[in-house]
């Protein structure tokens, strides 16, 4: 049994200076991934489906008020907690540093939603589907899930397999900025920045570097591969 | 079954001596299994109620299968609620046959005689009732099987890592073992039961009892194997709650993440347990008119186990909130404040139920031997344990770790009908096992009357057992 | 061979052992047979020791050994990785071969018991069901051929059945018959 590795470690650095809380991030991860679209209904029960949301925390009493914006997707933790506790192996971990979420696998214990302590795993309580012509807008590269499955942002793993693929066809690794999440590539402040964290010369390697750089609930100890790099702004005043 | 006396009449009636009250042994048979006479209207009726109970809770189950998890009340990040906290009521529900039984069989306590059989065949039904709940809140059920160790074409073998599947083989294991300890109780009885009764019964008695003689040599065999089995089956049940407990500790979840829970659920599980032995204890002596064999002695006696379990279930829940309070970690604190503010009437009930109540009652022996009494309080100790199970798991998962995503929970229809159902199948089953076995250890119970003997001590006579327990 | 006599109450009973005890019958030979347990002595003497256990013990290791396979072997065949835990990890492993091992340690309990006991009977054995209205059975085997015949371990050749055995079966059966309606019995039962 030889541990298997690769030379991609998969990773994101999140401006929180840059962002603005526009929200074209979680639209275009809602596009991209064939995300159900919740009503006013499922939502207000506290059953939405966002991948990718935007954490708004209000500061100070009016007239100073000041916001603060955290997006917070999967953080493809090293010591993932929801990856051991899954009976069927449905979360795994991926030699690449990611997360796995196996779809068809899933049968819907729901363990590894509670032991996420960024709560970012969503389980499909409702049946989403999309009538004709709606349909037309699904991605043929990524499945479309059934009910009772727990789903969670995948760093747009469809995306990166077809770069993998089209470089190993060209017998090169991924170049440093080829692949993109939609979160990443939707942001029109670049607050989002996607790369292979084991190159050292990627721009999110050299982000990381940042002396602003920090991580969600490090007390944990899940490791991360989302770091924030902390706000200098006005917010902060 | 009175009939099929006439043909043995011929020789006197064997009687036992010793006891004031001089019962022949075939007034004993007769009363021990009176519940295996032909069912009358009101058992049908029972029968038919609970039946239907249970019908309602397998549409409620359906119309979650057929339309989805949304009909229940969970929502992100509460994704555990009612199933889970009707599991872990059940799972600790099974304790009380293995840990009534089998410490007192191993402590060779005479008054457990007619309390043995109720007891083990509660921990069967219960736990056959909670490994039911793992299938019924998945969100794919028809997927189960997944879960399913056996070699396949997938590649791919079930988790052992995960504590669920801890649970499978913990369930596994304590369903099969606890259904061979009933078994093995009742061997001796049902070869009485099958030389008592005609028809297809004695043909199913007597398939079931192996045919038993009761040979000097079977009885020993007999004694070692139930003294082994009371003996291996208490690490088995211990484990199987702390497996449970597992579930939850294991996690990083504040509120859960706690080393405690183990002990702490075993002990709960035997304090639900007791009290539900004692509740049931209550019903059969009523229902089948056992009066003089469940003796305020025996109420008595559960209820000091009852004290005793109760004073270490309040020591163990104050342990655990005073460690969370005196440290104030943050995450954890906020999980203890909002339970006790969202949840407080649930919190207080708990608190009397489990504690006060089972602590300041069951000190006065004229309590412990009132039948009203322990009935209330071996009821009250249920509905606490209950909501304790609640409590312990949706406080934590509403206030987790990230303040943006907290929620609450409430049970819908669905749940409620199924864990409504779950109590009403175990009654079922209890109540169709009472007709067809007996309910009472009758060789056991027996056992005492052979070795009795009135001796003079001085100025009276006092009863004494020969020979060793 | 085997011929059954029930006698009403335990008294009566205990005069038809020791009577048959006197006429040459050993003690290996004569078993009680009722439906509530008698401490040792009272009405027989048996064999107190059994072997089932070691049954108990080996199906203890048998399981804990499947269970080890079972949650190493089948993650070492099919190494997955989660989390940052090892492929085959201590304490599940501990955990499932320990559920194991006492499952099949509590099934070779009862199955090391039955066997024991020899039940289910494959040939027919004497009963009545007037055993189980608290009546007992005194069964009493007989040998025939007086050759050293079931004897109890540390039990010379003098002491097991010797003499009672070289009368034929027939006489033997009456004998014993004839000795148990004496001391009270309601019936005697022969094959």
């Amino acid at each position: 049994m030889e541990k298997m590795t690769s030379p991609y470690k998969w990773g994101m650095v999140i401006d929180l200076d840059r962002c603005t809380g526009c929200g074209a991030c979680v639209v275009a991860c809602q596009a991209e991934n064939n995300v159900g679209i919740c009503d006013k209904k499922e939502i207000s029960e506290g059953r939405n489906m966002h991948w990718l949301r935007i954490e708004r925390f209000w500061l100070g009493e009016y007239p100073e008020v000041r916001v603060r914006f955290l997006p917070v997707l999967c953080q493809h933790c090293h010591d993932a907690p929801c990856e051991p506790v899954c009976p069927v192996y449905a979360s795994y971990h991926n030699p690449d540093g990611l997360n796995g979420q196996v779809y068809n696998r899933c049968v819907g214990t729901r363990y590894c939603g509670n032991n996420c302590p960024y709560a970012v795993r969503v389980f499909n309580f409702y049946p989403h589907d999309w009538p004709p012509p709606l349909d037309n807008q699904l991605s043929p590269d990524i499945t479309v899930r059934s009910r009772g499955v727990m789903e969670k942002c995948s760093f747009c793993v469809q995306r990166i397999r077809r770069a993998k693929e089209e470089a190993k066809g060209e017998g090169r690794m991924v170049r440093d900025g080829e692949v993109q999440p939609a979160c990443a590539q939707t942001c029109p402040a670049e607050a989002l920045v996607f790369g292979n964290l084991a190159d050292p010369q990627s721009r999110v390697a050299r982000l990381s570097r940042s002396p602003r750089r920090f991580s969600l609930l490090e007390h944990l100890g899940t490791h991360p591969s989302v770091y924030y790099l902390k706000g200098g702004g006005r917010e902060h005043a | 079954m009175p009939e099929s006396h006439a043909s043995y009449s011929s020789h006197k009636s064997h009687e036992t001596h010793g006891t004031a009250e001089t019962k022949t042994v075939g007034q004993l048979n007769d009363e021990l299994l009176s519940s295996l006479r032909a069912p009358t209207r009101r058992w049908y009726l029972l029968a038919f109620f609970l039946g239907a109970v249970v019908a309602w809770g397998l549409f409620a189950f359906s119309w979650q299968v057929t339309h989805g998890m949304y009909v229940t009340g969970k929502n992100r990040p509460v994704m555990w609620g009612f199933y889970i906290t009707g599991f872990v009521f059940w799972v600790g529900i099974s304790h009380s046959g293995t840990m009534v039984s089998s410490i007192l069989r191993l402590s060779r306590a005479n008054w457990r005689r007619p309390i043995l059989r109720a007891a083990e065949a509660m921990t069967v039904f219960s736990i056959t009732v909670a490994g039911l709940f793992p299938l019924i809140h998945l969100g794919r059920n028809w997927t189960f099987f997944y879960m399913i160790p056996y070699p396949n074409q997938r590649g791919l073998w079930p988790n052992f890592r995960s504590a669920l599947l801890w649970d499978v083989t913990a369930i596994t294991a304590y369903i099969i073992g606890s259904s061979l300890f009933l078994y093995l109780g009742m061997l001796p009885d049902l070869a009485v039961a099958r030389d008592l009764s005609v028809g297809w019964r004695r043909k199913l008695y007597a398939v079931l009892a192996m045919g038993w003689r009761g040979t000097a040599r079977e009885w020993v065999v007999y004694h070692q194997a139930s003294t082994l089995m009371a003996a291996l089956i208490i690490p088995v049940a211990v484990s199987v709650h702390s497996i449970v407990a597992w579930d939850f500790a294991v996690t990083v979840v504040p509120g859960w993440h706690s080393t405690i829970f183990p002990p702490y659920f075993v002990i709960g599980a035997i304090l639900s347990g007791v009290a539900a032995v004692i509740t049931l204890m209550i019903i059969i002596r009523r229902a089948f008119r056992l009066e003089a064999y469940l003796t305020p002695l025996h109420f008595d006696n559960m209820g000091k186990l009852l004290l005793v379990i109760s004073l270490l279930w309040s020591y163990a829940y104050f342990v655990e909130v005073q460690t969370t309070w005196y440290a104030h970690e943050p995450i954890e604190w906020e999980v203890f404040s909002f339970m006790a503010g969202r949840y407080t009437p649930q919190l207080l009930i708990m608190l009397v139920g489990n504690s006060l109540l089972p602590i300041t009652a069951m000190c006065f022996k004229g309590l412990r031997r009132s039948i009203w009494v322990m009935l209330v309080v071996s009821l009250m100790v249920n509905v606490a344990m209950f909501i304790e199970r609640f409590l312990i798991i949706v406080p934590s998962l509403s206030h987790k770790n990230m303040p943006f995503v907290w929620g609450s929970y409430s049970p819908s229809w669905v749940e409620i009908s199924v864990n409504l159902a779950a109590l009403a199948g175990f009654a079922l089953l209890y109540t169709l096992f009472a007709k067809l076995f007996p309910i009472m250890a009758l060789t056991d119970v027996r056992e005492l009357e052979v070795r009795e003997a009135h001796i003079p001590l001085g100025r009276t006579r006092l009863p004494s057992i020969a020979g060793k327990e | 061979m085997e011929i059954l006599g029930i006698f009403s109450d335990m008294e009566s009973a205990g005069r038809g052992v020791e009577r048959l005890v006197r006429a040459g019958f050993t003690e290996a030979q004569i078993t009680s047979l009722t439906s509530v347990a008698y401490p040792d002595g009272v009405l027989v003497r048996t064999e107190q020791r059994s072997w089932f256990r070691w049954l108990a013990l080996a199906g203890g290791i048998v399981g804990a050994g499947a269970g080890f396979c079972l949650a190493a072997g089948t993650a070492w065949l099919y190494p997955v990785q989660t989390g940052d835990k090892p492929i085959i990890a201590l304490y599940p492993t501990g955990i499932i071969s320990f559920e194991l091992a006492m499952l099949f340690a509590i099934i070779g309990a009862i199955v090391g018991m039955f066997l024991e006991m020899r039940l289910p009977p494959l040939g027919k054995r004497l009963y009545d069901p007037a055993i189980s209205e608290g009546c007992i059975g005194i069964s009493v085997s007989i040998h025939t051929g007086g050759g050293v015949m079931a004897c109890r371990p540390g039990e010379g050749p003098g002491e097991c059945i010797g003499s009672i055995a070289s009368i034929s079966a027939g006489e033997q059966q009456s004998l014993a018959e004839g000795i148990m309606r004496e001391a009270g019995a309601l019936r005697v039962i022969a094959e």
